[in-house]
């Protein structure tokens, strides 16, 4: 019909979502939780490369459109480690134990100056020991394939067949982060094509409200009146901030200033609390070194010092933030934001105080003429496979953080719950079901991702850990979300949203990576443990392997390091920039010039159309009936 | 697949499978769908074409339109008569339109229809001040509305002339990502 020929030209832009849409289905309670049982796996997505849209549209239907951000970043997150640990098995792990298996296991040697290591405790282990070993890294799992000390400096060559252990650990490790980069930057650049291309939420939010709010295909008085809820509070978040803008635009200059040195202030007080709890965890991570030679559940305790603060640290911190807020009083998205930010800040902050203060005990403040670190070029006394002990931090790190997780499911939510039901009493219907907060699972996500990123050079099997955690988790959390919370009345926005995770994950990537540089190119690797024993750096294992190639390869190869390379290739990237740069700014002017075109073709199309809809409204049928 | 139904001929099943987004199953079970609303009413045999009607208080009883805001105004928009008196036709058609496979153009036309309590073409005050207070259960207070209404008229008036139109209409509708997916009722 000529009607539907003249439609199609302003509906350019429509064909863009039908990707992105998830179609939500209405069932009845009974058969959705059935659905969850059946479909909800995050290995569902080898399968399928669009998981089920059922269930991912139940939690954007039931909860909102941020829960299931979350999910489908956790499923990414399970991904990432699973391949990753299919690469580092296969290039280290294998090959360790195949060789461990046909020649001799790994030996330790027992003189020599800063060569003595000895993992195992001596004498009987008493059973219960075996837990607490289990728990804190050390003992039986200390010295096996967890940890890098258990890898030896193998080197097999055959007539057809050689292979380098070291080279191997250490090119997997590179190829993991590259990898992990990879993935990391695609996916940005998925979500930053799905934020352009809806224009951004600010542009049309309440005609996008009024007119396409609605799901039409709720079922039932309670979903029905939860929807409306939802509208109702979305239509106020976003009129609140017009009353907000209304009254900042209508300050005296005395109040502008007040509000200002006001915020002024509380930047000062949060940064306060940051250095706060990052001078505790200096303090706790450096006792906790001190005194990591106590046994039993003491021990145990003395080891789990840093993570018990930097969790109670990330619990405080955000609170007392947030009521620094109420003081503040931007409009509720800046609100967020800035929590987000703050949130963000200390995550990382605590961990790069942990690292800088493993580092400080390590390498004796980098002063490698002091007293213990003169002979060994680190501290061998405290450290004699100081590698190891890096690794067992993360090791420890990510255990925690599952524990917590579980332990506050088990016995806070679940309890909050049988309570917030099964009493009448005003406190428990006013504190409610819990909501399941979107932002702060989402970081901390990336907290535990970036520590198995700084871990993974120190601990192998950190991802395959992370993976098995990550999975945990996913359960975990869909049991709670299910069970235990209420849907959120305030729903978060998530297009611009996850391109924000995407990005602090990146930013954790970057310190993660900074680690790596520094204990590949600068620490002196340990001479007691590992496959990096005898070099000065790890680094240098890479040089000293391009002896044995062909005069060609090494001589292609010096060329690459050489500044003769190097020089120009940084300058033609920085033309091949320069050019992708311009582009896209072309790009968005043609975006913006191609939207003005379309509201005029739309505008002298429709005139005549609404003349024909006005005059001949029988042609309004498109269906005809024989 | 040889059914051996009574209530339509052939012809008829495949005109609606060509007209409709339905296969043959589903349009069956359409008619049973609409003959349980009125089962005295509605005859089991549709092959010499009956001219039979449905009142609107007995289509938007249906568990799918029950809790709906917009339930008197989605069989209006569907009915020749404009009063909601639905034929068998018409029932396949408004679901038809309100399923996952009809396109955005098709579901954008019947929306505004929706949308439209005065019938006039045009999406003025009166009709977003009435879909609001629908939307929102008529908690909102009426200078709230007030502003909502303005701001909607705002964003997506284009011709000025401060009430939308079919064209104003559409165009912020190419904007709006889940639109398909929120316009769709399973039956």
């Amino acid at each position: 019909m000529l009607l539907f020929m003249l439609l199609n030209v302003c509906t350019v832009g429509g064909s863009y979502f039908t990707q992105i849409e998830l179609n939500m289905m209405t069932k009845s309670s009974d058969v959705v939780k059935n659905d969850i049982k059946n479909n909800l796996n995050p290995f569902n997505i080898f399968k399928t490369h669009k998981t089920s849209p059922l269930t991912l549209g139940l939690y954007s239907w039931n909860f909102g459109g941020g829960v299931q951000s979350y999910f489908l970043f956790l499923k990414f997150l399970v991904i990432l480690n699973f391949v990753s640990f299919l690469l580092i098995g296969g290039f280290v792990l294998i090959p360790s134990i195949v060789f461990n298996s046909l020649g001799e296991p790994p030996k330790l040697e027992s003189s020599g100056n800063c060569t003595i290591y000895e993992p195992n405790p001596q004498g009987l282990v008493v059973f219960y020991e075996y837990f607490l070993h289990l728990l804190s890294g050390t003992g039986f799992i200390e010295y096996s394939y967890m940890f890098y000390g258990y890898y030896d400096n193998t080197v097999v060559e055959d007539s057809s067949f050689s292979y380098n252990i070291p080279v191997a650990y250490l090119s997997t490790a590179v190829f993991y982060f590259a990898f992990c980069e990879y993935l990391l930057i695609s996916r940005m650049g998925k979500a930053t094509r799905v934020a352009v291309t809806t224009g951004g939420s600010d542009v049309s939010n309440y005609s996008l409200i009024v007119f396409t709010g609605w799901d039409f295909g709720c079922l039932g008085g309670k979903a029905t009146k939860l929807k409306q809820r939802n509208i109702y509070y979305r239509l106020q978040v976003d009129l609140e901030e017009e009353r907000l803008k209304k009254h900042a635009a209508s300050l005296t200059m005395c109040k502008k200033v007040t509000l200002y040195s006001l915020r002024v202030l509380s930047f000062f007080v949060a940064l306060g609390l940051v250095a706060a709890a990052c001078y505790s965890i200096f303090e706790a991570t450096k006792f906790s070194q001190d005194n990591s030679d106590k046994e039993g559940i003491l021990g145990l305790i003395y080891e789990y010092l840093p993570s018990i603060v930097i969790t109670a640290g990330n619990f405080l911190v955000p609170l007392l933030c947030d009521q620094l807020a109420l003081l503040e009083k931007y409009s509720p998205s800046s609100t967020v934001i800035v929590a987000l930010l703050r949130a963000v800040i200390l995550r990382l902050a605590s961990l790069c105080i942990l690292l800088f203060t493993l580092w400080d005990q390590i390498t004796c403040k980098g002063n490698q003429n002091d007293d213990e670190c003169n002979e060994c070029h680190y501290n061998y006394q405290e450290y004699p496979c100081w590698e190891t002990r890096v690794g067992q931090e993360m090791y420890k790190l990510t255990l925690f953080d599952l524990l917590v997780n579980i332990a506050l499911l088990v016995l806070v939510e679940f309890p909050r719950r049988m309570v917030v039901d099964n009493t009448s009493c005003k406190l428990s219907q006013w504190v409610g079901r819990q909501e399941f907060v979107v932002p702060s699972n989402v970081l901390g996500l990336v907290y535990g991702q970036t520590v198995v990123w700084t871990g993974a050079l120190f601990c192998p099997l950190l991802p395959l850990l992370n993976t098995a955690k990550f999975v945990i988790l996913f359960y975990c959390k869909k049991i709670t979300l299910f069970y235990n919370c209420r849907p959120a009345l305030r729903t978060f926005r998530s297009t611009s949203s996850s391109f924000f995770f995407l990005a602090v994950l990146l930013f954790g990537w970057i310190i993660a990576l900074v680690v790596m540089i520094y204990s590949v190119a600068v620490m002196h690797p340990s001479q007691a443990c590992g496959p990096f024993r005898s070099f000065d750096n790890m680094w240098q294992i890479v040089p000293n392997s391009t002896y044995y190639l062909p005069d060609v390869t090494k001589e292609f190869i010096f060329f690459i390091g050489s500044q003769a390379f190097s020089v120009p290739l940084s300058a033609l990237s920085c033309v091949v920039m320069c050019y992708v740069i311009a582009l896209a700014s072309i790009h968005g002017r043609s975006v913006v010039m191609l939207k003005a075109q379309l509201k005029l073709v739309c505008l002298s199309f429709f005139f005549i159309y609404n003349q024909m809809f006005n005059s001949f409204s029988c042609l309004m049928q498109p269906i005809c009936y024989p | 697949m040889g059914n051996k139904q009574t209530i339509f001929t052939d012809e008829q099943l495949d005109a609606y499978q060509d007209c409709t987004f339905f296969t043959r199953k589903e349009i069956l079970r359409l008619h049973s769908r609409y003959h349980e609303l009125a089962p005295h009413l509605v005859p089991m045999d549709y092959t010499n074409e009956p001219d039979c009607k449905l009142p609107l208080a007995l289509i938007v009883d249906m568990p799918e339109l029950k809790e709906n805001p917009f339930r008197n105004r989605i069989v209006e928009s569907f009915s020749e008569d404009g009063m909601g008196n639905l034929s068998f036709n018409e029932f396949v058609d408004m679901f038809s339109v309100l399923s996952e496979m009809a396109p955005r153009e098709l579901k954008a036309i019947y929306a505004f229809k929706i949308y439209d309590f005065n019938v006039d073409n045009y999406l003025c005050k009166e009709d977003l001040e009435k879909t609001l207070n629908r939307l929102t259960k008529e908690e909102l207070t009426p200078e709230e509305v007030e502003l909502v209404c303005e701001k909607t008229i705002e964003e997506a008036d284009l011709d000025g002339d401060n009430k939308l139109s079919y064209a104003d209409f559409e165009n912020m509708i190419s904007r709006a990502p889940d639109f398909l997916s929120t316009f769709h009722i399973r039956i």
